[in-house]
């Protein structure tokens, strides 16, 4: 006989996939970020080569969609570089890297938003190129890219999805498994969609608490 | 002392310093006056190193700006405070005073904490240690500034244009503090519009046109008929620069729509 109803056990493998999609989210977001930020210094250090080869790949990253990132990932390193990948390792990869790419445009535009006046009384005071960059710049680029961050989160949450295609046992998967059980489309991926909208509120409601310590020196510029 | 030796700076074709011959000596008060374009303020811009010199030298107690260690040196032993305040707008008026103590020339934050409220006291903000740059009004903002620049205890203090973007209460408030630092002794340059100011403080006045130093005269004399007054472009500019509203009758008045919201 086939188990077409939903049981007890269901929820619970729910969860799993959601933990493996937050995991995953999390994991990719943190490698991302400090990437990202790390190849937007190169830019700010005007470093030779680099800077140029970065912004060639982080245009690629941005322009091309992530999917087709994951295949090239997943099937091209064995293929190419015989560098075998296991479906999780590729989903980190491929996710972490456009992570990167994203938040290195977020905070390149965002350092180049502090302005150059502050950097210069920094200057002349004596401050070194480092107490700059960590104690003027960081700051305030932070303010400034917190809100595009976030709403970047949120979408990068939305695009771990996509690793279920290469048999991640993600939120997504496991709604996939648990639809071609039951047949019941409409209420598994109503439930699934709404897990993903209530984490990404989540993180909105969180990063905009951030946002909003992060601006509290700019609160009276209005006046 | 400060000496600036046959300095010239282009910016392109466009000439900005040319064959600058200045020194400061502690304990002086060296106004430098001129139209705007003259190069005044890249003048200080060349002394703090924000911009390189391409011709001649700068030093300050003998240490070369041109020079990557002579520069921190330098940059040490002055102090300057900008036309448009350059604050750090992410941190209070204390952690503005306090920073480059600490970070510079790394002294404790204690004592650099009570030296900063003493100054900021000083010019009347002890209250306002607290606040955030974009909480201050601009006069507020400038006697942060000028904490800031003291707070590294500089022997030579460079003023650029630091009253143009006040009107004339805050501007009042915060030439009152120069005065007394003048009183004190304090080493300055300053570069500056407000001329019975700068008359009434400095001991040499220096007047730069198109990027040359024209006169470098005792006060007394520069206002005096048969010093400064005698050179025709000084006269005029002069003339203009005390009756501004021969000169611009159609300036507007004064509004300060940030007291009205």
């Amino acid at each position: 006989m086939r188990y077409a109803d939903f049981t007890w056990h269901d929820p619970i493998i729910l969860l799993q996939g959601l933990g493996v999609s937050l995991w995953l989210f999390l994991a990719t977001s943190a490698i991302g970020l400090a990437l990202g930020i790390g190849l937007a210094l190169t830019r700010y250090y005007r470093v030779p080569v680099v800077a140029r080869l970065v912004q060639v790949v982080a245009e690629f990253l941005k322009n091309s969609p992530v999917l087709v990132q994951l295949f090239l990932v997943f099937f091209g390193l064995p293929a190419m570089a015989h560098i075998n990948v296991t479906p999780v390792e590729a989903a980190m990869i491929t996710l972490a890297g456009n992570t990167a790419a994203f938040v290195y445009v977020i905070a390149v535009s965002a350092m180049e938003q502090v302005g150059r006046d502050q950097v210069e009384a920094a200057r002349v005071f004596g401050l070194t190129r480092g107490q700059i960059v960590w104690r003027i710049i960081a700051p305030q680029a932070l303010a400034f890219a917190i809100g595009p961050l976030i709403g970047l989160a949120v979408n990068q949450l939305q695009v771990t999805s996509l690793v279920s295609v290469v048999g991640v046992m993600d939120l997504t998967k496991v709604g996939n498994i648990l639809n071609m059980r039951t047949l019941k489309p409409f209420v598994v991926w109503t439930v699934v969609g709404a897990v993903y909208f209530i984490i990404a509120r989540l993180i909105a409601a969180l990063g905009g608490a951030l946002e909003r310590r992060l601006r509290a020196h700019a609160a009276w510029a209005g006046l | 002392m400060i000496a600036i030796e046959k300095v010239g700076k282009n910016f392109g074709s466009t000439t900005v310093l040319d064959g600058v011959e200045l020194a400061i000596a502690p304990g002086e008060v060296v106004s430098i006056l001129g139209a705007s374009g003259s190069g005044k303020s890249t003048l200080i811009r060349c002394i703090n190193g924000l911009e390189t010199v391409d011709a001649g030298r700068i030093t300050v107690d003998g240490f070369d700006v041109a020079e990557k260690a002579g520069l921190a040196e330098a940059r040490r032993r002055s102090a300057t405070v900008f036309q448009l305040f350059n604050l750090y707008p992410h941190m209070t008026a204390l952690e503005n005073v306090m920073l480059a103590p600490t970070m510079v020339l790394k002294r404790p934050r204690a004592e650099v904490e009570a030296e900063a409220r003493a100054l900021l006291e000083r010019v009347g903000l002890a209250a306002r240690a607290e606040a955030y740059p974009a909480q201050l009004s601009g006069g507020q903002r400038q006697r942060v500034g000028i904490c800031r620049a003291l707070a590294m205890k500089p022997r030579y203090l460079l003023l650029d244009e630091v009253t143009s973007a006040l009107d004339p209460e805050m501007t009042a408030e915060v030439l009152a503090i120069l005065a007394q630092l003048a009183r004190e002794g304090t080493t300055m340059l300053f570069v500056t519009h407000e001329i019975e100011f700068a008359r009434r403080i400095s001991t040499r006045v220096v007047f730069l046109e198109k990027g040359r130093i024209e006169v470098n005269l005792p006060t007394a004399e520069f206002f005096s008929e048969a010093g400064g007054l005698a050179n025709p472009r000084i006269a005029r500019f002069l003339s203009r620069m005390a009756a501004p509203e021969a000169a611009a009758p159609l300036s507007p008045a004064p509004t300060d729509a940030h007291e009205a919201s």
